[in-house]
This record gives C-alpha cells, structure tokens and sequence, in this order.
C-alpha cells in the first residue's frame, strides 16, 4: 500500500502570497480594508465585509491566546506521523484574528486554554508556517 | 417551506457492514425496491429520483448524476433524476428538493436514496479524500489537522467552559451504542456496549477523543419514498409529516467558525422549525441528533435545552439518554452507532425518524412518538438544518 508522503504546503491564491512572502520575512501580516477598516483572515480577493478591492496590509505583533487546542497521538494522515505528538490549536491574535496553528516548544501536557502564545515561524517546502510557542519561550 | 406540505411514506435499509461482496447496485435495489414496496406504491409511480451523492466514490457518484437509476430500477414513471451533495446536509436538501418537485407538480412521488461502500475504496484514497474534504487546503492542511483533530478542538473548549468531565463525555459512547446493539441495521448491533471505564481505557487519539470516541466506517445505504401529505393522508398508511424546517449557515472552513455563533444556530433553528411546526420542545418525542460524533452531543443536549447547562454530560453519564432512559435521543446512535456511511448517517437518520413515526421501529420503538426532532449538518460543519416531523398533520 503506498502513501504519498509528501508533507503538504499552502495552497495559495495570488491574493494571499504577500502574506507567505511576509513569513518568510519572520512577519505576521494581517490584511486590512482601507476603505471598512476591517481586519480580514483568511486573506481575500475582496473585502468580505464591503467588497472593496481597496486591500493593504498591516504586521501583527505576533501574540495571541490559545481558544482551544487538541493534541495529537495517533490517527493522523501518514505524512504526519513523524511528527507526532503535536498540538493543533486556535489562536486569537491580539489585532482581533483567530487563525489554526501549530503550538511548539512546550511539553503538551503543559498546554492551556487562554495561555500566552508568540508567533514564531517553520520552514516546510520554501514556506514558512506561522507556529506559536508560550510567551518568553526563547 | 410551510407547514405540512410532504410525508414519507416507505422506507427501506439494509445493515450497515463491511461487505465487499455486496455491491453499490446491490445495495440501490434492495434499499429502493424495499422502500417503494413500503409505500404500497408500484414503481411506476415514483415520478422522481433523488440520490444522495455518496463521499469518495466517483464511479458511482457518476452514474447515478448521469441518471442511470430509474433506468436500471426499471421506473417507468419517472420524469427526473438527479444527484445532491451538500455533505451531510445531503439528504435534507434531496428532501427539500423533493418537496419543490411536488408542490410543483413535477413529481406525485419521489425516490430519495444513498447508498456508501467503504470496504472496496483503497485505503490510500480514502485517506486522502477524508484528509482534505472540509478542511482548508491552504490554512489548515498543511498543520496536519484531521476531522478528528477538529472535534477535538471544539471538545476541549466546551470542556473548559462547561467543567464537563471525560468521563460524562465518555458515556455519550456508552449511551449511543446502547441504541445501536439493539438496531438490526448497525454495525454494532447485537454486540457489547462498552462501558464508560472501556472507552476511556481506549487509545488516545488526540486530546480528549478517545479511539471508542471516534468512527468507524461501514457501507450501506437506505431510501425512502416521499409524497404531498394530502396524498399520504388519502393512503391511510403509516408516514411521516414534515412540519419544520430551519437552517444556519457558519462557515466552510473550521477556523472561521465561531463557536457563539454555532451555539446560536443550533438554538435559532431549533426554535424556528418548531414553531412552525406549532409544538414546544415538551412535545417532542424524539430527539434525533446527527452530529457525527460523541463529543458534541452533550453541548447540543444543553443548547436544545434537553439538559439544563452544564448538564448535558450528566445526563449521559446518568443514562438518561440510552437505549430505556427518559429522553430518547439519536436512535440509531448516530454515526458511532450505526458506523459511518459518509452522507449517508443523515438518510439512515431522516429513514429512522420516518420509522419511529410509522411506529416500524421494533424493540427500539419511542413510546407514543409523535413529534421528531432531526437536524443535519454538512462538511465538518458547515451549516445545521433543523427540521421537524409528525405522525399526522
């Protein structure tokens, strides 16, 4: 039985490669609506909120809360498995954005709801991925 | 949709199993020719055929979007054929479009049908469909998420805000299945329910879903024919009225879903379908919950307000919601009970809500069930369709 084991990375949209350039530049970007003002994640084509193609983008300070994380132990695709265990989790940036991560550098056992995170990026395939590790992790 | 305008008059399951043997046709012909038979109609009758798309299946799934079944059934009737795919919400949308077809006079009498076979899928594409359907490709994948991994996520935060213990989560395994061992077309039926000390002795997949907490996948299939309630009422036969129908939309992607505003959905919908049905949650005899997981059940218990809250694990654990408690609930244990169909666990729940009605449901039968709560959802939780259904109109 073969497995492609090939370990996945972002498919992007024109729209949101600034935002993966932005990691790999160890920056956090969030995108804003000039015309709404609304701080939009995932990033789009258009505002979600007014349709206004009228985008930028601003650096997040790279801190967050975890809202609720799941460790894994099994049972993941088998491109994965390496990696176990790792936690997934939910993080809500401080600029008001809940985005999926990964939370490194701690035990999993240590892991809480509404612990302070930092942003804090992996490389896999030229991209890097916005992972979080506890705050003052360094 | 107002109140009262479709029924479903026949209905017809096989057991949900690993069969390999038993193919995809297999399984249509016996599902359909059952349920047509059940209607006391004659197959030519059936004037429109709506299938449930079935999940990793292409083969299938394009032969009967290409309209192979009435042709292969030999429905001589039948003016349309069509397939529908919204997930999980697959069959009350195949339901609601069988209600336009006959409010318009398209159709008098409408096949609906699923039909899922697993075993014969190779592992590696199984894997890989399950793998990325419903989850981001770009914001999520890549983390190495799993439907698993999700309603873990969601597990853990409920637990943290409603002090819900593993064990109370536990027992809404013990509860389903209790449903399930006395169900003729579960995978589990007839065997062991295992105790709350059992599935929390089981492997830890990812925190805090236990492996006996998680899926197992079968094939099978179930079908049901649906005609106006005025026509079901002239029959003079068992059926199942349709009274209310409510919907939310949350999001496609999981990280943008916002537990609030699920909790809300599930609370709107529930209360819309009903008053338009014209009953209160007290007259509810069944509640027939598809959430494809134990872990969300006692949260939805609180937010129909079944339980009081953070009481929705305590109920289980008390086995109020098993197979003889006080509140029936997910009667063919839902998708960890009956084993996992794809999009077909919602058809085998709107089949069953039929059946209970009917009064067809054996030694499982809701005593004087009269009104049936049942909701589906698509995706990894896309939307909640909440809908009501009576014994008469």
């Amino acid at each position: 039985m073969e497995f492609d084991m090939t370990k996945p990375v972002p498919e992007t949209q024109p729209w949101s490669e600034k935002f993966w350039e932005g990691t790999k530049q160890g920056k956090l970007l969030i995108q804003v609506c000039k015309d709404c003002k609304s701080k939009i994640f995932y990033p789009r084509k258009f505002c979600p909120e007014c349709w206004s193609g009228n985008l930028d983008w601003i650096e997040a300070s790279g801190k967050a809360k975890i809202f609720t994380f799941s460790t894994a132990y099994d049972m993941v695709e088998p491109k994965f498995t390496d990696e176990l265990p790792y936690t997934i989790a939910y993080v809500d940036l401080e600029e008001g954005i809940r985005m999926m991560t990964r939370i490194i550098e701690c035990k999993p056992e240590d892991i809480r709801i509404d612990m302070e995170v930092e942003v804090v990026f992996q490389e896999r395939g030229g991209y890097f991925l916005p992972y979080f590790r506890p705050v003052g992790k360094k | 949709m107002s109140k009262g305008k479709i029924a479903i008059i026949g209905i017809g399951e096989v057991p949900t199993r690993n069969m390999p043997e038993r193919t995809h046709w297999d399984i249509i012909y016996d599902t359909c020719m059952e349920a047509i038979k059940d209607s006391g109609l004659h197959k030519n009758d059936i004037e429109g055929a709506i299938s449930v798309t079935p999940q990793a299946q292409p083969k299938i799934a394009a032969e009967l979007s290409f309209g192979k079944l009435p042709e292969e059934l030999g429905l001589k009737g039948c003016k349309d054929a069509v397939s529908v795919n919204a997930g999980g919400a697959s069959t009350s949308n195949a339901i609601r479009l069988a209600e336009q077809w006959i409010t318009s006079g398209i159709a008098k009498a409408v096949l609906v049908h699923h039909v899922t076979v697993h075993s014969t899928i190779p592992i590696p594409d199984l894997i890989n469909f399950f793998a990325r359907a419903g989850v981001d490709l770009q914001w999520e994948y890549p983390y190495g998420t799993t439907y698993n991994i999700i309603m873990g996520l969601m597990a853990n935060r409920y637990m943290h805000e409603s002090d819900c213990k593993p064990e109370e989560m536990a027992s809404v395994v013990t509860a389903l299945r209790s449903w399930a061992a006395k169900d003729t077309n579960s995978f589990f039926y007839g065997k062991e329910v295992p105790s709350v000390e059992k599935v929390l002795a089981s492997a830890l997949l990812n925190t805090p879903l236990h492996k006996r907490e998680s899926n197992v996948l079968g094939d099978g299939g179930s079908a049901m024919v649906i005609v106006s309630a005025e026509d079901a009422k002239k029959m003079k036969r068992p059926a199942a009225y349709k009274l209310g129908d409510s919907v939310r939309y949350f999001s496609g992607t999981c990280v943008m879903r916002d537990f609030y505003k699920v909790a809300e959905g599930f609370v709107v919908t529930a209360k819309e379908a009903m008053a338009q049905a014209g009953i209160t949650k007290e007259d509810v005899s069944l509640w027939n919950c598809y959430l494809a997981y134990p872990l969300a059940h006692p949260l939805i218990a609180e937010l129909l307000e079944v339980a009081p809250q953070g009481m929705g694990g305590k109920y289980f654990l008390e086995g109020r919601m098993s197979f003889g408690g006080d509140i029936p609930w997910s009667s063919i244990g839902d998708a960890p009970g009956r084993g996992h169909t794809g999009s077909g666990v919602s058809t085998a729940c709107y089949v069953e809500t039929a059946r209970q009605l009917m009064g067809k449901a054996g030694e499982r039968q809701v005593k004087n069930c009269k009104y049936v709560y049942q909701n589906a959802g698509g995706g990894s939780g896309f939307n909640n369709i909440a809908t009501i259904w009576g014994k008469e109109i």
